[in-house]
């Protein structure tokens, strides 16, 4: 079974890992969503917090084309790094897939998408990641 | 802000810097104890009158690292605190300086600053972290999602990008502390290499290593330790904020306020000035896209309009709002815990009038706004 890349972040739905769920925390006081847990609201500082599955789908809201990886990335380079906006608020950064260079767009509807990525020669390093797709 | 009450006026009495670049021969300690003398000699004071020490560093270099560096100055006892806070370490630093003589514990302080920086990307997740199989976590990569939406948004063009590293590169060349002092043209900063599209190499600043330190002194204490006062300048203001929420927290919008304009209306409000009383101004220009939205950020011009304002010169030497006089970080390099102190040793240098071909005229105010991971901004305003 894989697992995912990180369990408070992304639940995965099925053994798989090709389909799951981005994890955020929703503030029964003020109505803020957040990416991952949390504790407290980032915005009313309210402990009462409720876990929810995040929308699957959002919008591009800013994307580079990352000639240069950071150590450790495990992935093809270039690379496409996009911030989508999710309809509860939050943006999430993940590499955007299945999408030539050329087609990218601020704004364009994208949806989830999971990968299972392992670190190069690493045993027992496979996750399952979470990616954007056009739709 | 009402919580900050400060209670004694504080003067920079002292400077210095160890110059900025590849040191492979020179260890951490060396690059800091450099620049400490430096600003040591320059303040007049002796290492066994500072009853304190603020040392901004990053990268790990063994334990209490600030500790044995000064030890090569001599064992004197004093409080030493090793400071970490990201690109705003040095700045920091240099703001716990300033509240520690304000109010009123110590009557001097000195804040130092240098790093030994890796070569390639920066990172700011531990190396096991689950950000390395998303491939978020880059600095520049970062700079290049809020570049493409100011663009988007601004209709700036790439080459009032590339004129913020053409313009960092002529205050460099006349800079003997800088990294990099060759000149350029905005071709040839649009033709280096991509590194996150639409960021070429050229637009991002070189990791750097170097150190820099400053001396502060309360201004009733200047007599008793014999400090020349012609040539102290004046903490205004210093201001540290970190993420606040506003909307959504952290993103990479075209503007970002809400991560820079808190510590400057705060530093501002302090100061009892507003911008249009800055004569220059030190930003995190980590990438050209910073030093725009910091520019903007500090209101030095209106939102959107940082980009037409360099394509006009207003912020090179010799316009209306220089900005980033020594070269910036673009030029300068960026050792992380030695930037923040740099930007206040250039602007002590400019309000000394002893900046040389750099010298901007008739300075008597000017700003030092460094930014670093968890959305921390750090804003001092030094006046004449």
């Amino acid at each position: 079974m894989v697992i995912s890349v990180d369990e408070r972040c992304l639940r995965l739905t099925d053994e798989s890992g090709e389909r799951g769920a981005l994890l955020g925390m929703r503030c029964l006081q003020c109505g803020v969503h957040v990416f991952g847990p949390a504790t407290f609201c980032q915005s009313c500082t309210s402990p009462d917090l409720e876990e929810v599955e995040l929308s699957a789908d959002g919008t591009l809201y800013s994307y580079t084309i990352v000639r240069v990886p950071p150590s450790g990335w495990p992935g093809p380079v270039p690379y496409v790094l996009g911030e989508t906006e999710l309809p509860e608020g939050p943006h999430v950064l993940a590499e955007v897939i299945d999408c030539a260079h050329e087609d990218l767009r601020v704004g364009m509807p994208v949806t989830l998408a999971l990968q299972t990525v392992g670190m190069d020669g690493i045993e027992g390093s496979e996750r399952a990641v979470y990616k954007w797709r056009p739709v | 802000m009402s919580q900050f009450r400060p209670v004694r006026e504080v003067m920079v009495v002292g400077v210095g810097l160890h110059a900025f670049g590849r040191f492979p021969e020179e260890n951490l300690s060396d690059l800091a104890r450099d620049a400490v003398v430096d600003a040591l000699r320059d303040s007049g004071v002796p290492w066994s009158a500072i009853p304190v020490a603020y040392f901004g560093h990053v990268y790990y270099h063994g334990m209490s690292i600030g500790e044995t560096t000064l030890a090569q100055l001599g064992l004197t006892g004093v409080p030493i605190i090793n400071v970490e806070n990201a690109c705003s370490s040095g700045s920091t630093a240099f703001w716990q300086a300033y509240w520690g003589i304000t109010s009123g514990v110590f009557d001097m302080a000195l804040a130092f600053g240098a790093e030994k920086v890796p070569s390639g990307p920066v990172t700011v997740t531990a190396e096991n972290s689950p950000a390395r199989y998303i491939g978020g976590d880059h600095m520049m990569a970062g700079y290049a999602l809020r570049m493409k939406r100011y663009m988007e948004e601004t209709g700036a063009p790439a080459s009032a990008l590339a004129q913020v590293s053409v313009k960092a590169r002529q205050a460099a060349s006349m800079n003997p502390y800088a990294h990099r002092k060759e000149t350029y043209s905005v071709e040839d900063v649009l033709n280096s290499r991509l590194i996150a599209d639409p960021l070429t190499l050229y637009q991002c600043c070189p990791t750097s290593e170097g150190g820099a330190a400053a001396v502060l002194c309360a201004a009733d204490a200047l007599d008793t330790y014999g400090i020349d006062r012609s040539r102290a300048i004046r903490v205004a203001a210093a201001a540290l904020t970190s993420g606040n929420y506003n909307g959504r927290g952290s993103d990479h919008s075209a503007f970002s306020p809400y991560r820079t304009e808190p510590a400057a209306l705060q530093a501002y409000e302090m100061a009892g000035i507003g911008p249009e009383d800055v004569d220059i101004a030190q930003v995190h220009d980590a990438a050209t896209i910073g030093e725009l939205q910091q520019i903007e950020a500090l209101h030095l011009t209106p939102f959107g309009e940082a980009w037409r304002a360099t394509e006009e010169g207003r912020t090179a030497l010799g316009g209306d709002i220089p900005v980033n006089t020594d070269g910036g970080l673009l030029a300068m390099g960026h050792p992380f815990g030695a930037s923040g102190i740099r930007m206040v040793h250039e602007t002590v240098t400019q309000l000394r009038g002893e900046a040389g071909p750099r010298q901007v005229e008739n300075a008597r105010v000017g700003v030092a706004q460094c930014s670093g991971a968890g959305d921390v901004t750090t804003v001092h305003i030094l006046t004449r």
